[in-house]
């Protein structure tokens, strides 16, 4: 239990600082912005209460909005995703998920389950993310541009720290 | 009791949501110019909600007092404007070697302590009498509109005749094509009155201001009375007009009474004649 909480706790300062030391500050072509940190709240346990998650939710976006001067705006897409997450897992359940005390990750599920898991979760949460920054549907196709090209560039940030995170994992 | 406590059970993690979620929308859109703009509009008709309520109290405490500064500098304003408009006069007529005196009104500002609006015949009374230079027959405008005449005086106060008095009659004019009828009420609607004497050839349109004639000495000419709501054919050759009134009857509160010097000339004339 201390362990998890450890791990969950060096996990998200690791995010953080390759978020807001590395990500935010490239801006990829002007479009994208990747938001890697969504990654602490989809590795929590199968069986954390949505209570919890909310909480967590909350707190893990609050810290990303003091990094990136936006207050409000990442917890708000950080408590929608941790509302939607239980509907997500329930939706895309992984068919060998039998055993509630697990988290969702890539080596205790396929690679393919945990892509689809990962591309859905960012999506939602760049989505409500963009479109709560224009705050317009005018400009509704150059908005869902740049949520379609970050959703491709977090899961694709996602899925490499997730396999370089899971690779220490089993050499250790 | 047990059925709530099972509800919240049921739905505490919705509430978490979306409480959580008020608190950081609230938060961002606290924060931001752009977005605080935009919700804004969107949210005034809310948050304003609140802010009127809360000064409707606030105001009261000042009610009286600003209402008494408004009236007296409304009434210089007033007094003024008749001054601009004696000297407009006096340069126009001087043209034609003409001095005429007729439409020059100045104002007495008064409060209403008393005045109804559900009988046939209704009467208000001022707490303003002959001491500040009140007559019968003297014309009471409020800032938007027509009040009545009034009908008696004593030394402190004055009882008026309101407009909405099926004893009344009152000159008015068609704005836009000049026609003048008279204006009166029916005793039903607080709200309306009815305007005869308008030929069917003049072309009258809902909406179309109705003001004073200005062919008594009792009211200056355009000051409002209302607004044209509805007309029909009355006898063949006039019409029928329903006017509702500018001013509102029901939360009258200060007043002007209107006095003519050519009430003062007539008077005098009168007098030498006796």
């Amino acid at each position: 239990m201390t362990k998890d909480l450890f791990k969950y706790f060096g996990l998200a300062i690791i995010l953080y600082l390759f978020q807001f030391l590395v990500l935010s500050n490239i801006n990829l072509m002007g479009y994208a912005n990747p938001y890697v940190y969504v990654l602490i709240l989809l590795l929590l346990p199968y069986n954390t209460p949505r209570w919890l998650l909310l909480l967590i939710g909350f707190v893990v976006g609050f810290i990303a909005d003091y990094f990136s001067n936006s207050l409000g705006l990442h917890t708000s897409a950080m408590l929608v995703l941790a509302y939607l997450r239980p509907l997500i897992l329930k939706r895309w359940s992984f068919r060998s998920i039998q055993d509630e005390r697990g988290a969702p990750e890539m080596t205790n599920t396929s690679m393919e389950w945990f892509l689809v898991y990962v591309i859905v979760a960012v999506f939602i949460h760049h989505a409500f993310i963009f479109f709560l920054e224009a705050f317009t549907l005018r400009h509704f196709a150059l908005t869902l541009l740049r949520v379609l090209l970050s959703t491709v560039l977090s899961s694709f940030f996602i899925f490499i720290i997730e396999v370089i995170r899971t690779r220490n994992k089993r050499v250790a | 009791m047990n059925n709530i406590y099972e509800i919240l059970k049921r739905l505490y993690s919705h509430l978490l949501f979306l409480v959580l979620l008020g608190i950081s929308l609230s938060l961002y859109f606290n924060t931001t110019y752009y977005q605080k703009a935009q919700v804004g509009s969107v949210t005034l008709s809310i948050t304003g909600f609140w802010h009127q309520q809360a000064s409707r109290f606030t105001d009261l405490f000042s009610l009286r007092r600003t209402n008494l500064l408004l009236t007296l500098e409304n009434t210089r304003l007033r007094n003024e404007i008749e001054s601009y408009r004696v000297k407009l006069q006096a340069y126009a007529d001087a043209s034609r070697q003409i001095t005429d005196t007729v439409g020059v009104f100045s104002y007495v500002p008064a409060k209403v302590i008393d005045n109804s609006i559900n009988s046939r015949n209704n009467y208000i009374i001022l707490d303003a009498g002959t001491r500040k230079g009140v007559y019968k027959g003297m014309g009471v405008i409020c800032s938007n509109g027509v009040v009545g005449i009034v009908a008696n005086a004593n030394q402190s106060y004055s009882s008026v005749i309101s407009l909405l008095n099926t004893d009344i009659k009152v000159s008015a004019m068609h704005k836009k094509s000049g026609s003048f009828g008279a204006i009166s009420w029916d005793g039903r609607n607080y709200r309306r009155v009815i305007l005869d004497e308008i030929p069917l050839h003049v072309n009258v349109a809902v909406g179309d201001t109705i003001i004073t004639s200005g062919f008594s000495t009792i009211f200056p000419k355009g000051i409002p009375i209302g607004r044209v709501t509805d007309f029909f054919n009355k006898d063949g050759s006039f019409m029928e007009i329903t006017v509702e009134l500018f001013a509102d009857f029901k939360s009258i509160d200060y007043v002007y009474l209107v006095n003519s010097r050519a009430h003062d000339e007539v008077n005098q004339i009168q007098s030498v004649k006796q």
